[in-house]
């Protein structure tokens, strides 16, 4: 099976660089993760009693996540292979090997349920406070519906702090250092290329 | 420990306010606990190579 279910090897640096991710997809990345830390913190800090006029910094940042969603959503349809994200059951029986391994994508499908639950219900929560971009309407909804609403906005920050803390550690153990600096550089060097597919037809999944 | 906030509305009756805050801690130890897991599966998994 080819390595090339992506576009790993398309515009190298180097001759033995392959280029992994665009600066474009590393650049949502990161500030993806600096507006999900900055919910987390200003959303779960005060329940922790530290008290702070969060309500301000949480829906902003929230603001900037659904900007950099519906941009990721947009050039994962449009100009990538969403298929190099697709999850299928041959990929455990045959060890394929794609851009992602198994563990990958299932981290990537379980950000995307949180991610996606987050900024559904928040900014449907944004009718409840006062912002210069909606007229506060509390009574959109009623009381029960407002309730799921938290509930399911509460779960997806609890699952966040799980996943946060799962994807941080699989990002910095040294078997995966190579993903970690291709989302900060860009590259793998063929080596750890070579290694990787080597690696992923011998069973081993990755579990990043 | 409780999984859900519970209130009520002015004529009284119960109404959910959302998830209880406790079960942050709930999280951190699943998180933490994936972690050991793995740290012990890579401890005594044999090699592929």
């Amino acid at each position: 099976m080819a390595v090339a279910a992506d576009r790993i090897g398309e515009l190298p640096a180097r001759p033995d660089r392959v280029l992994r991710h665009a600066g474009v997809d590393r650049l949502v990345h990161w500030l993806t993760a600096a507006c999900v830390l900055t919910l987390m913190a200003t959303g779960l800090l005060p329940h922790l009693g530290v008290q702070f006029d969060w309500v301000g910094i949480h829906w902003i940042a929230g603001l900037a996540l659904v900007v950099l969603v519906i941009f990721h959503i947009l050039r994962s349809v449009i100009w990538q292979r969403l298929r190099t994200i697709w999850f299928s059951i041959a990929e455990l029986r045959t060890h394929q090997v794609g851009k992602y391994s198994v563990a990958q994508k299932l981290m990537h499908h379980a950000m995307t349920v949180m991610v996606l639950c987050a900024v559904i219900t928040g900014v449907l929560m944004l009718k409840k406070i006062r912002t210069p971009l909606l007229l506060r309407d509390p009574y959109l909804f009623g009381a029960d519906t407002w309730g799921v609403i938290y509930v399911v906005h509460g779960l997806a920050a609890l699952s966040a702090i799980t996943l946060v803390i799962v994807h941080v550690y699989f990002g910095l153990i040294p078997e995966n250092r190579m993903y970690l600096r291709a989302m900060i550089t860009g590259w793998m060097s063929r080596s750890e290329q070579r290694a990787r597919v080597a690696g992923i037809r011998a069973g081993d999944k990755h579990l990043t | 420990m409780e999984i859900f906030r519970m209130g009520r509305d002015i004529w009284g009756r119960p109404v959910l306010e959302g998830v209880s805050w406790h079960l942050i801690w709930v999280a951190v130890g699943l998180g933490v606990a994936v972690i050991i897991g793995h740290a012990v599966y890579r401890a005594i998994r044999p090699r592929s190579t």
